[in-house]
């Protein structure tokens, strides 16, 4: 019983001599103190300088509520439909086989890293008006002519949510599978049918992860700067082609470091939001 | 019974087939559109040709801003696998208040538009007088691998690491750099090159960044893509995205075989 | 746990009395390993019946069709006569409680017990009450806001159980409830069990590894292994009577004998022990019957065996050396030595002093506590008994 005593760990809280030492945390501190922090801090003293006259310029020029606007509604767009999207591919990854999910795992990861400029690359080609999209719709007899698909929200849609989507699978799928897999058991056996069983049970269960979705997917959409650029038109700018429009156009850095200013506080806002959202779940957590 | 749980697999599959034609279609057109003889891009291609491909190997801008994306990209990954590995030694079975917070510091990069950091990174760097050189470049992408490694190790450290381990070593009289080599590196070995392979990637692929801190003997590939895709789309272009698309497909690869190794220790 | 359950005269699951039936099931998954095989046995109202048996022995499965979440290969499952194998697990009126409860963790305990009502079709109030109802039998009324998680073990389990019974199934089904919590607590709901099955009355269909549960609860035992039912009885006949050389080990210590058949009169048999030792011993039920000169393996429980006055006299006697004493409590247990090997005693009265290592004694028992082992299973139990 003694010896018992002895060697028994306790994997709660290692003794100090077994953490790795603190100042491993040292090299991330001065990498993102430099940069990170440091230039927030100078995009801080820039755009609120003068008192505040840049923040001013920026929040009295139409451009920024167009460019909000623009990001607004295409980001909740995007959102939307890639967590629609997303849940459905995490239900079937959820599902599947060891193979299978394997295969489905591949089909969403390649996107992954495939790079942005590529897959918007190929998308301009795709639904340019002699692409492949507008081929095969004339093939199917959908429309009589090609239909002008590239240089339009909807494809900027397009774009973004093929971007974000594998953003949205990662928390929905965690959530699924942190499910107790006898709790359909139970409800079944308690006799609830297969539907109500996801109504009453899993979707409840689910909600942190969706909410977690949507925020990354949000945030991440909101910040886009490429899509725009190559897939929509001058009409649909977002807020981070309109920095690039204050940095390279208007060679107005306050400007930019305003605006900077605003899309940080916007993000801050929301994840505090997002934090004070009730977290039902399996574990009485997110 | 099981025939109806077996027929709702079906639907559910079924739906999702249209999603992962939705995913996988641009990469199935970029190399098809590489593989063409004319001047211009277009998809289907009329003649195959790998002229593009030549044409793209042979143009000196578009090869020296192939070796400067790798340039960047290596010092990327170099300063990211030191400051995510350490950063997730350092937090790995600590508890302290405020954890959360730090932990999502050290995940920002991913979330916070790149934008914001290009342009803060391009202030601070013009005042270092270090605009136009790949090294600024380098050190930014360095920020952004960092959350990659750091939960690529994370995640080892969980799975891998034996507390008894570092336990039975340290009574044995180690050291704590022999713990470290000993014990602790080959746990997070995966981890650190999972994370790797990924932050080469990332590094690789980055537009904003780049195109922000660009000088003119540093542009890197994607950059000059960038700007291709806007004003001379021709199928070198396509040609240097084939060449991308094989670099994610080989880092996919990579990936996926260390942590099958991984999963296996 | 001290909760006082009032006693309530009416059965308060209604005429609700159903005749459970598992009749030749089979269970086999494409890869061609059977889990269950040919099975059957029948569950009467009110009746407590439990499947014992190690991992593996497909205790799980056969439970898990009988609730409709696999379906049996061949054979047939019938609730009144009626087969429900058509039916899917929300149709068929059983309460199961699962390992690791399985309570919805977004919902409060009553909203969790109220569940199978809602499910019925009771409105809000009318289920909100009967929940509170069985709350207050299983002596939980007092946690009905709170969530699964803030309860102990031993609180969740019985909150599976109202939920189980809440809405009167035709029986319940428990898949080793118990296994997580410590023994005393795993006592004392074993004995809560067995009094709410008293008071209302409903059959039970339980599964266990833990030998000492089954018999402590159940009406009948089905003791399983690899996919069959070896022995089917009550817990008496069951330990003192079994029949292969696997139930005599799983259900407790016991002494396994080689000896030879000499005689066969009537109804017994008498055994030729070594040591030229002769003793009668009960016959098994199933299995082929022993010839005269075949040989034959004899279980004997460790507490059957006697320590025997110089005088006194019983069916067998055998005289041996003790070799080990040690003093556990309940019970004294001795290593003697004899018939050739070491034979295990357990003595509910401390022995004399004098009966220490390296004192001869004498040893009896009973011909009805000799039981002869069907060894057609060719298996000898891995603990125990030594042959």
């Amino acid at each position: 019983m003694a010896v018992r005593a002895l060697t028994a760990p306790s994997f709660k809280r290692s003794p100090a001599a077994r953490r790795s030492p603190a100042w491993l945390l040292a090299p991330v501190a001065l990498l993102y103190g430099a940069l990170a922090l440091l230039p927030i801090g100078v995009i801080l003293r820039l755009g609120l300088s003068d008192g505040g006259a840049p923040l001013r310029t920026v929040l009295r020029s139409p451009l920024l509520l167009r460019a909000a606007e623009n990001t607004v509604v295409i980001g909740l767009l995007t959102t939307v439909v890639a967590v629609l999207l997303g849940t459905l591919l995490a239900v079937a990854l959820w599902r599947a086989g060891p193979t299978l999910r394997s295969l489905l795992w591949a089909c969403i990861l390649l996107p992954f890293w495939t790079g942005v400029l590529i897959k918007n690359f190929a998308w301009a080609s795709l639904l340019q008006d002699n692409g492949v999209v507008n081929a095969m719709l004339l093939a199917l007899g959908a429309t009589d002519h090609p239909l002008t698909l590239l240089h339009t929200r909807f494809a900027v849609i397009v774009g973004m949510v093929h971007y974000v989507l594998p953003y949205a699978v990662f928390p929905i799928f965690t959530s699924l599978r942190a499910i107790d897999p006898l709790l359909e058991r139970a409800a079944r056996s308690l006799g609830a049918r297969p539907r109500r069983v996801v109504w009453l049970v899993i979707l409840p269960l689910i909600i942190p992860g969706l909410s977690n979705a949507a925020l990354l997917v949000f945030i991440v959409a909101c910040g886009f700067f490429i899509t725009p650029v190559i897939l929509g038109a001058p009409s649909d700018m977002m807020v981070a082609n309109l920095i690039d429009y204050y940095v390279h156009d208007l060679v107005d850095f306050n400007a930019a470091a305003a605006l900077s200013i605003l899309i940080l506080a916007a993000i801050a806002v929301l994840i505090v939001l997002q934090q004070m959202l009730p977290k039902e779940g399996q574990h009485g957590t997110a | 019974m099981a025939r109806r749980e077996a027929a709702g697999r079906a639907v559910l599959y079924a739906t999702c087939m249209p999603v992962l034609l939705f995913l996988l279609l641009p990469s199935l057109v970029i190399v098809p559109m590489a593989l063409t003889k004319g001047q211009m891009i277009q998809f289907p291609p009329i003649w195959i040709s790998v002229h593009s491909f030549t044409d793209y190997i042979e143009d000196p801008q578009w090869f020296r801003s192939t070796v400067l994306s790798f340039e960047v990209a290596a010092l990327a990954v170099a300063i990211g696998c030191i400051t995510g590995s350490a950063a997730a030694l350092a937090l790995h079975d600590r508890r302290f208040p405020g954890k959360g917070l730090v932990t999502g510091a050290i995940m920002a990069p991913i979330v916070v538009p790149l934008v914001v950091l290009a342009l803060g990174g391009y202030m601070v760097f013009a005042w270092l007088h270090l605009i136009g050189g790949w090294i600024a470049i380098g050190l930014l992408h360095g920020m952004l691998v960092t959350p990659y490694v750091f939960i690529s190790v994370q995640t080892s450290l969980v799975a891998a690491l034996n507390p008894l381990l570092v336990r039975s070593a340290r009574s044995l009289g180690a050291g704590r750099m022999s713990v470290l080599r000993h014990v602790i590196w080959p746990a997070i070995r995966p981890g650190v090159l999972a994370g790797a392979l990924l932050g080469f990637a990332v590094s690789f692929d980055e537009v904003v960044i780049a195109l922000f801190l660009q000088g003119p003997n540093a542009v890197t590939l994607p950059v000059r893509m960038f700007t291709a895709i806007q004003f001379e789309l021709t199928p070198k272009v396509a040609a240097s995205a084939s060449l991308f698309l094989l670099l994610s497909v080989l880092v996919l690869l990579a990936q996926a075989a260390v942590l099958r190794r991984r999963e296996a220790a | 746990m001290n909760v006082a359950l009032p006693i309530v005269a009416t059965a308060s699951l209604g005429e609700a009395r159903h005749y459970l039936s598992v009749e030749h099931v089979w269970k086999s998954y494409t890869s061609g390993v059977h889990v269950v095989r040919d099975v059957s046995f029948t569950l009467a109202p009110g009746e407590f019946l439990t499947l014992l048996g190690p991992s593996g022995s497909g205790k799980t499965s056969t439970l898990m069709m009988v609730a409709g979440f696999e379906a049996p290969t061949r054979g047939a499952i019938r609730v009144d006569g009626r087969d429900v194998a058509q039916l899917p697990p929300e149709r068929r009126n059983f309460g199961v409680v699962f390992q690791g409860y399985a309570l919805f963790p977004h919902m409060s305990v009553l909203d969790n017990v109220a569940f199978p009502l809602r499910m019925k079709g009771l409105g809000g109030a009318a289920r909100r009450r009967a929940a509170m109802e069985m709350l207050d039998k299983v002596g939980l009324a007092d946690f009905a806001t709170r969530r699964p998680r803030a309860l102990s073990g031993g609180q969740q389990q019985r909150v599976a159980l109202a939920r189980a019974l809440v809405f009167e199934p035709d029986a319940l089904l428990l898949d080793e409830p118990l296994g997580a919590l410590d023994r005393k607590l795993r006592e004392s709901l074993q004995i809560e069990i067995k009094e709410l099955q008293r008071r209302l009355g409903v059959s039970i269909l339980f599964v266990t590894h833990d030998q000492d549960e089954a018999m402590m609860m159940s009406d009948r035992i089905a003791v399983m292994q690899d996919g069959e039912i070896a022995q089917l009885g009550a817990p008496e006949e069951v330990y003192l009577h079994p029949e292969t050389p696997f139930v005599a080990g799983f259900l407790g210590d016991t002494n396994l004998l080689r000896g030879q058949c000499i005689a066969q009169p009537g109804g017994h048999a008498v055994v030729r022990f070594a040591d030229g030792v002769i003793g009668p011993a009960r016959l098994s039920r199933g299995g082929r019957r022993p010839g005269i000169g075949d040989a034959v393996l004899v279980s004997i429980r460790p507490e059957r065996i006697g320590l025997l006055q110089p005088d006194a006299a019983a069916d067998c006697v055998v005289e041996g050396v003790v070799a080990d004493r040690v003093f556990l409590g309940r019970h004294t247990r001795l290593e003697v030595a004899a018939l050739g090997r070491m034979l295990i005693v357990s003595a509910a009265v401390q022995p004399s002093a004098d009966v220490v290592p390296g004192a001869t004694v004498r040893l009896g028992w009973s011909g009805e506590d000799a039981q002869i082992l069907n060894e057609s299973d060719g298996q000898t139990p891995i603990r125990h008994g030594r042959a």
